[in-house]
């Protein structure tokens, strides 16, 4: 139900949210006049970024092309050093990119003045950090209102706003609270409470839950999605953790050394991995869990099927629909949730989806 | 073994080797050269004189300027004066104590309560009023310039690398030198002592800004950002409050740092203050008022330090305020009760008999012990001092030692030392063989009459070891500067009397630091003794020694040792307990025992952080050489005194600045040292 609803918040509207066209980011001495240098003698973003490493210098993001759609829950992985918290925080300004274009909402916010990037993220823009940055010095409702009072909200105003997103992120009662007398899941709430208390339409998240505990971090993520289905944020992910990437996302890119190696829906990355890398990523993945008939099932135009209806439906996944064909070998039909006839799978196709990873 | 080549000489014996060979040189022509050892007058420009002229110039063109600053900084240092000595004295304690409740409770209280109780019978109230108030209207100051830098720095990065440099320099040069060209620009009076401690105090303040603004987590910053803050509301609503605790370290060392310089800035005299006072009564020989006035002085540290260190506690928390108000309020009371009864503080001299107890018995004990004072004394003059100041050849005289030095002696002494050499280096020790050798070549000739083609040789040898061929570089080209402005003779006495009271320092703070780690007892009978050498301004340090010892070399190299000795024994002790657990559990599994777990994993692992501690004692025992040139010392803290007193601008510049330069130097070879230890141990 929940990607029901997404799918008809993707579709809502025509501008992306987010554009990244040709986005390099160098790190080193006179790093963006070598990288001019070196995009006009070399074609590819390879040879460009060769040659830049030959000179000492850091290619962190490299030639980085996407788009997010409004309302998307984008999500970009990686290992450490892959590049993805330098690209989030291209995207979010923080640092300004060496060479690309960034647009937020249509609007090109490269070469946004000062001023502008401010109302900008006062209004639009939420970030929630990989180490909460909550200010020590404030309590939970200060902490939350901050954004607020920047931008001149009356204190009774502020606060009472902050109050109602605290309730949303389950903090009540511990409004007067300093951070350090909260534990690491309470502190991230905060963090996520402070990000959205301006009513922004792109979140940024900088891997928000990897420095929990694991059970925190699930009942997080659940939460999280909760919350984005309320929302419909717009929403920029940052994990290395693939499950979690695969578990939140309606894309992911998966980066590598400050490229960008593949994008595409957790079924695609599950099942069809361009390279090595990604195929290890995926390797201790349940891909049953996480890819569903309709990315392996067949037009049932030009493929016959035997006379077994073991009632496969397009959103099952891989694991749930080879349950019911377990003894089933003649190729079956797939139906939506109206019980049309939408395709075709082999129950043999099925457990070689499952597979991939062992084949190679 | 024994086949050692040129090329296969390890950096350090190879620097050994070069200044053995220069120093050797040297000791051989001097007779053919007389210009060897002793650097031709001809040869010095007049670089003193160059400096005083042209710094005079620029004194004068500011001077206008600085006498309508002066004037108007009259104002506010007379309203703070009045106030502090209009307020009856009941309800300024019970303000203090009050003070001392909300911050520290009812322990910071009764100090409050007992030290200020002390101070009024003391009868040094009225003075010591003075000198608050001097410090009251400098810190302020201080704070804001210091507040001001340290925000600039962290605002404009291309700021940063000057500010620190120069921070650095304003760290060394003493504080005897600040007050000369100061004395020019704002001439006599209670205003040079403000501008100075306010001067001298901002560094600290600034450098703890810029720290505390940098180490602010980097994702806060990003958050205050992303919140939408522009620069000012980041810096003012996020960062400077998130850095509140380093800030607040800083506040402390600015607010120790003008009291300290407000007693020193009293040498220029002609202001009633508790500086001024114990100077006088030292100068009368006065021991008992000048311990007296020494332990108002004391005891203002101490409140002061104290109170404003809980303001840098990580968490901290006040104490009810209403006990405050009601103290208050009880002040306010007694004080209206008692108005016209209260009288003049400065007639509370209830400790007067006991000062004069303390003089007469001190007058005895002295004559009493006469004999034994006078040896330990003597012993460590003729023994110790003498000879590193003279060298072997000229110390050694039937007066001293019971016999005269002959050349055949000096012949014996080499070969013996030759031979303890060859010996280390059979053994592969190359360059302690080396280091055996020079030691001996000093101690012959003695460090004030080195020549200066081995010094400079030497220093810069001893440099490119401890940060390659650009410190080399900086030592020889500043030596240089000493060398041809004509303070070289006096840079070498400043260099012979801080450099055996460093030596001391290192063997006595060693030990006592290695006792401290090995017996919490003796580091909870060390450690109140340390916090409160700390904590005590320079100046004090003075009275006891001369009390004893009367003037001379011996009371200040005592009062430097006493000061720098402290730095030394808190690193030695760190050093040696933060050896991490599992290095120890290591070491306890291969079966080592105590002795060896020190000798073996302790001590290595501790040898940056013990050599970091001889660095502070190094800047402390340069920062006591100015101080104790009040109570006689030669070398350039003398020439910086006479200059201060003479209003030389030109000598009390260059002295400072050649003060400055030995400690920079030193400093530097240290730090290098310190540095490659720690490479060495992957830290």
């Amino acid at each position: 139900m929940i990607e029901a609803a997404r799918e008809t918040a993707v579709t809502g509207s025509d501008t992306p949210a987010i554009s990244c066209q040709n986005v390099w980011q160098v790190f080193g001495e006179n790093a963006d006049s070598a990288l001019e240098k070196a995009l006009s003698q070399y074609e590819t973003a390879d040879e460009v970024a060769a040659a830049l490493r030959a000179q000492g210098l850091v290619p962190a993001v490299q030639d980085a092309n996407f788009d997010v759609k409004e309302g998307e829950l984008f999500v970009i992985m990686g290992l450490s050093g892959s590049g993805k918290s330098t690209l989030i925080r291209c995207i979010s300004q923080l640092l300004p990119a060496s060479h690309g274009e960034i647009r937020i909402e249509g609007e090109d916010i490269v070469s946004a003045s000062k001023a502008r990037l401010i109302e900008l993220r006062r209004k639009t823009l939420g970030m929630v950090f990989q180490h909460f940055g909550l200010f020590p010095h404030m309590t939970v409702a200060e902490n939350v209102a901050y954004p607020l009072k920047v931008q001149g909200v009356k204190k009774k105003a502020r606060l009472a706003k902050a109050k109602e997103v605290i309730d949303l992120v389950d903090l009540s009662g511990r409004e007067d609270r300093f951070p350090r007398e909260l534990s690491g899941g309470q502190r991230q709430r905060v963090g996520i409470a402070r990000s959205l208390v301006a009513d922004c339409s792109v979140w940024f998240l900088d891997e928000p839950f990897s420095a929990l505990d694991p059970l925190i971090r699930r009942q997080l993520q659940d939460e999280f999605l909760d919350i984005q289905e309320k929302l419909k944020t717009t929403i920029v992910f940052i994990t290395h953790d693939i499950n979690e990437a695969l578990k939140l996302a309606d894309r992911i890119a998966i980066m590598r050394d400050g490229k960008i190696v593949q994008i595409g829906t957790p079924a695609d990355i599950v099942l069809n991995p361009v390279d090595d890398y990604v195929r290890e990523f995926s390797k201790d993945v349940a891909k049953g869990r996480h890819a569903h008939v309709a990315s392996v099932m067949k037009d049932p135009q030009n493929h016959p099927f035997g006379a077994d209806d073991p009632g496969l439906r397009r959103d099952m996944t891989l694991d749930a629909a080879l349950a019911r064909c377990m003894d089933l070998y003649e190729p079956v039909p797939v139906r939506d949730a109206d019980g049309s006839l939408v395709g075709v799978i082999n129950p043999a196709d099925l457990a070689a989806a499952l597979q991939v990873e062992t084949d190679t | 073994m024994s086949r050692v080549s040129f090329a296969s000489l390890s950096a350090g014996s190879l620097a050994a080797a070069i200044a053995l060979i220069v120093g050797a040189l040297c000791l051989l022509l001097e007779g053919l050269m007389p210009w060897l050892s002793i650097f031709p007058k001809e040869w010095v420009l007049p670089a003193t004189e160059t400096v005083g002229t042209g710094v005079k110039s620029g004194l004068t063109f500011l001077k206008p300027a600085a006498r309508i600053f002066s004037a108007l900084m009259a104002y506010p240092m007379a309203a703070t004066n009045y106030v502090l000595s209009a307020v009856p004295w009941p309800l300024l304690i019970a303000a203090t104590v009050a003070l001392g409740w909300r911050l520290g409770g009812i322990k910071m209280a009764a100090m409050a309560a007992i030290g200020l109780g002390l101070v009024l019978v003391s009868g040094y109230w009225p003075q010591g009023m003075n000198t608050l108030a001097l410090v009251a209207v400098s810190v302020p100051l201080a704070l804001v310039v210091g507040a001001g830098i340290g925000i600039l720095a962290n605002e404009f990065p291309a700021f940063r690398a000057p500010v620190q440099a120069l921070l650095d320099v304003m760290q060394t040069v003493p504080t005897f030198a600040y007050l000369t060209p100061l004395l020019v620009l704002f001439g006599f009076g209670p205003v040079v002592g403000l501008i100075a401690s306010a001067i001298y105090a901002a560094p600290p303040m600034a450098r703890n800004v810029l720290l505390g603004l940098q180490r602010v987590e980097h994702e806060v910053k990003e958050a205050a950002i992303m919140a939408g803050g522009t620069r000012i509301q980041q810096l003012f609503q996020v960062e400077i409050p998130a850095a509140k605790v380093q800030i607040m370290v800083g506040v402390n060392q600015c607010l120790m740092a003008a009291l300290s310089m407000v007693i020193i800035a009293a040498v220029i005299g002609g202001f009633n203050d508790i500086g001024w006072e114990v100077l006088l009564t030292m100068r009368k020989a006065q021991f008992g008022p000048a311990m007296l006035a020494g332990a108002v002085i004391v005891i203002f540290a101490i409140l002061i330090d104290r109170m404003s260190a809980t303001l840098a506690q990580e968490r901290r928390q006040l104490w009810d305020g209403r006990v405050s108000l009601g103290i208050l309020l009880l002040g306010l009371i007694i004080s209206l009760v008692f108005w016209s009864r209260i009288g003049d503080p400065g007639s509370y001299q209830l400790m007067d008999p006991l000062a004069d107890g303390l003089d007469s018995w001190l007058t005895d004990f002295t004559r009493a012990n006469a004999e034994a004072l006078t040896s330990f004394k003597n012993g460590v003059m003729f023994y110790v001092l003498l000879p590193l100041r003279i060298g072997l050849d000229q110390a050694i005289l039937p007066f001293t030692w019971g016999f005269q030095w002959t050349p055949v002696m000096s012949l014996w002494f080499y070969g013996a030392a030759a031979l303890v050499g060859a010996a280390c280096a059979l053994r592969g020790q190359v360059t302690l063989g080396l280091v055996v050798l020079i030691a001996a070549g000093i101690l012959e000739t003695g460090v004030s009459q080195l020549s200066w083609p081995f010094v400079l040789a030497g220093a810069a040898a001893l440099s490119w070891v401890a940060g390659g061929p650009r410190l080399a570089l900086l030592s020889l080209v500043l030596l240089t500067t000493i060398l041809v402005s004509g303070l070289w003779e006096r840079a070498l006495l400043s260099l012979y009397l801080s450099g055996a009271a460093v030596f001391a320092c290192a063997v006595l703070g060693g030990a006592i630091g290695l006792l401290s780690a090995v017996s919490p007892l003796a580091w909870r009978i060390v450690r109140p003794i340390c916090d409160m050498l700390q904590t005590i301004p320079l100046f004090v340090f003075l009275i006891p020694v001369l009390m004893v010892f009367q003037i001379g070399e011996f009371s200040a190299f005592l009062a430097i040792i006493a000061y720098a000795v402290v730095p030394m024994i808190r690193y030695t002790r760190q050093g040696l307990i933060s050896t991490p657990d599992d290095m120890i559990e290591a070491a306890t599994a291969s079966g080592a025992t105590g002795w060896q777990m020190m000798r073996d994993v302790r001590a290595p692992y501790a040898a940056p952080t013990i050599l970091l501690g001889l660095n502070q004692t190094i800047l402390y025992a340069f920062a006591m050489l100015v101080i104790a040139a009040l109570i006689g010392t030669t070398g350039l803290g003398q020439s910086i005194y006479l200059a201060l007193g003479k209003a030389d601008v030109g000598l009390g510049i260059s002295a400072g600045a050649a003060m400055a330069i030995l400690a920079l130097i030193a400093d530097r070879i240290v730090q290098g040292f310190a540095q490659e230890r720690k490479k060495a141990l992957g830290l």
